[in-house]
């Protein structure tokens, strides 16, 4: 019985190889997306009745010029709440199941499994978040100054909500409770972000203390733009270079924090069942 | 590169915790298992089995010692060590449940860095022996326990890997399943697959297992070839069952038997190996009328061994010779 050589070859081969395994986490993750593909549809009718109801409740009855408002944080809360909810969710099952340990016994380094998997959330936020958008700026015939530019923020602002569940996934791999704050912490991001009043509505020190908070930069930048005015604005009011900071250090915290729970757990033998 | 054993063990040891809380779940482990032998892990609950097997696999990072696996260590070549092994670890769930045996052998397989080209063909195969190719379609929850556990040993096997780590293979599973992996097992070990097996079925150790090791508190408190195991613990002795009470026969008995009435029959032990005291025993018996049930030879099974090592700490001649912990001379096959 021969041993099985190693894969990995040179640079290119490597490449190749961490691209394949990439891809192959992110195939999964949609596999298991179809699994619960009614709770996604759930969640995703959640947000739009808190929408509207706040809509109606504070703007005292649908506001379309809020609303063209408060739409792109609804789209970015898609997103953010899909990627901590879903990436907390899916770990915690792992451990708990042991296919998380199974999933190690491949090649790949931590930080192609982590993102494979945040490809999957992505694609499964932006699957709602398109819904959500395309949805309400139709039914209600919102008014948007569409600019290619826009599509820096948004991309910026899936980055960073991604980076939010990242740093979630991450602390789910050592602190079994964290599921319990992800729910705290995406109410903050539902009030603070932006969804439900602009948080450029808010009071100097409230808007401060939003935009430490992931996704309110992006939609300030993001409206910025969709309200007529060039980047450059964005750059020189201080919100596209903080964002750009915010998704850096959200990501960067988040990718940290796994790779160094992950070899933590493997220390201690976390990785299996709790 | 050269190497003469599959699996290589040297001073393994996992402590879990600091100080007073420090628990040493194995205490320097060393095993060596050449390439086609089907090694049997033994142990009670909580010795120390399953972390040596997540050692091997290196889902638990040792806290000294080395293991290798076909030559690649385990902590400094982990993406060559990893893809020697196919594994089926201990816990009801291998496999994702939402998934079809299917796509978890297209997902497993290419986790390995195999491309979908070269997995189709063995998923193909291994779902069709296993009975699962009907079903190969639908999501693995729906299934048996058993047919899980099937599922989750194609998993094990989709990369036709020479090293299979087997934790509680048959745990939970009923009588045909649990056959079935027994005979995949055998078929496994025909195929030159080298394979560490942990169970606390016994029988089922005895009979797939050429060699057997027993861990206790982490430490190997026995390493042997199973024949020369249970060799070691034949007994010079015979026990002879009766019919009714012995009379006046015990005055008959060589020095040494033990007489021991049972409800309506007698159970006579005669110590020794003596064939001869035997026959006049039972010739005493013949001539007396007293009806004999049986004669059999003492041979206690493997779990009955495993009893007293555990009990014992270790075989005699181990305690004696001081070899607890490294391969005992049987151990090199």
């Amino acid at each position: 019985m021969t041993a099985i050589p190693s894969p990995l070859g040179g640079p290119w081969a490597t490449t190749k190889l961490q691209a394949r395994l990439t891809a192959n986490e992110t195939t999964k993750g949609l596999r298991l997306l179809q699994g619960r593909w009614r709770s996604a549809f759930v969640a995703a009718a959640g947000l739009a009745l808190v929408f509207m109801g706040f809509s109606i409740v504070v703007g005292g009855g649908f506001d379309r010029p809020l609303m063209a408002l408060t739409l792109p944080e609804l789209m970015a809360v898609a997103i953010a709440q899909t990627a901590a909810l879903q990436g907390v969710g899916g770990i915690a099952e792992e451990i708990n199941g042991g296919t998380l340990e199974q999933s190690q016994l491949g090649p790949a380094p931590h930080s192609v499994h982590i993102a494979g998997r945040l490809a999957a959330l992505a694609v499964e936020g932006l699957v709602m978040a398109a819904a959500l958008g395309a949805g309400f700026a139709l039914a209600f015939r919102l008014h948007f100054h569409l600019n290619p530019a826009v599509l820096i923020p948004a991309l910026l602002t899936v980055a960073d909500a991604l980076g939010y569940g990242l740093i979630m996934t991450a602390l789910t791999v050592r602190i079994s409770s964290t599921g319990a704050t992800v729910h705290v912490l995406n109410m903050a991001i539902v009030f603070f972000g932006g969804m439900l009043v602009p948080s450029t509505a808010f009071p100097h020190g409230v808007e401060i203390f939003a935009r430490f908070v992931p996704t309110t930069l992006g939609t300030q930048v993001s409206n910025t733009i969709l309200s007529g005015h060039p980047l450059s604005a964005a750059w020189n009011n201080g919100t596209l270079p903080w964002l750009i900071v915010h998704v850096i250090v959200l990501l960067t915290l988040g990718w940290a924090i796994y790779v160094t729970f992950m070899r933590r757990a493997r220390r201690e033998g976390g990785l299996s069942p709790r | 590169m050269e190497r003469d054993s599959a699996i290589e063990l040297v001073g393994l040891s996992k402590v879990y915790g600091r100080g007073q809380d420090a628990l040493t779940a194995v205490d320097s482990v060393t095993l060596s298992v050449p390439e086609g032998q089907v090694i049997g892990l033994l142990g009670p609950n909580g010795a120390g089995k399953t972390t040596t097997i997540k050692m091997m696999a290196s889902l638990i990072e040792p806290t000294s010692g080395r293991a290798r696996l076909n030559g690649f260590d385990v902590s400094r070549q982990r993406s060559c060590a990893v893809l020697q092994i196919g594994a089926v670890l201990e816990g009801s769930r291998n496999v994702y449940w939402t998934m079809s045996p299917w796509q978890n052998l297209m997902y497993f397989g290419r986790l390995k860095g195999l491309p979908g080209p070269q997995i189709k063909p063995r998923a193909e195969r291994l779902l069709t022996e296993l009975g699962l190719w009907e079903r190969r379609n639908q999501t693995v929850g729906t299934f048996s326990r058993g047919m899980q556990q099937k599922v989750a040993i194609a998993v094990a096997l989709i990369t036709d890997p020479p090293i299979i780590l087997l934790d509680e293979p048959t745990l939970g599973l009923d009588v045909e399943a649990a056959r079935t992996v027994k005979e995949w097992i055998r078929r496994l070990a025909a195929e030159g697959k080298t394979v560490v097996l942990t169970t606390h079925q016994l029988a089922v150790t005895q009979e797939l297992a050429n060699r057997i090791a027993v861990i206790r508190s982490g430490k190997i408190i026995a390493d042997l070839p199973t024949a020369e195991l249970l060799a070691s613990y034949a007994e010079d002795q015979f026990q002879i069952v009766v019919a009714g009470p012995l009379n006046g026969l015990r005055a008959a008995l060589p020095s040494g038997a033990e007489v021991a009435p049972d409800g309506e029959v007698t159970r006579v032990t005669l110590p020794g190996a003596d064939t001869g005291a035997l026959h006049k025993f039972l010739g005493q018996l013949e001539a007396a009328q007293v009806p004999l049930i049986s004669v059999t030879k003492a041979q206690p099974d493997l779990e009955e061994i495993f009893i007293r090592l555990i009990r014992d700490g270790g075989m005699p001649a181990v305690e004696a010779g001081a070899t607890v912990g490294a391969t005992a001379p049987g151990g090199a096959l």
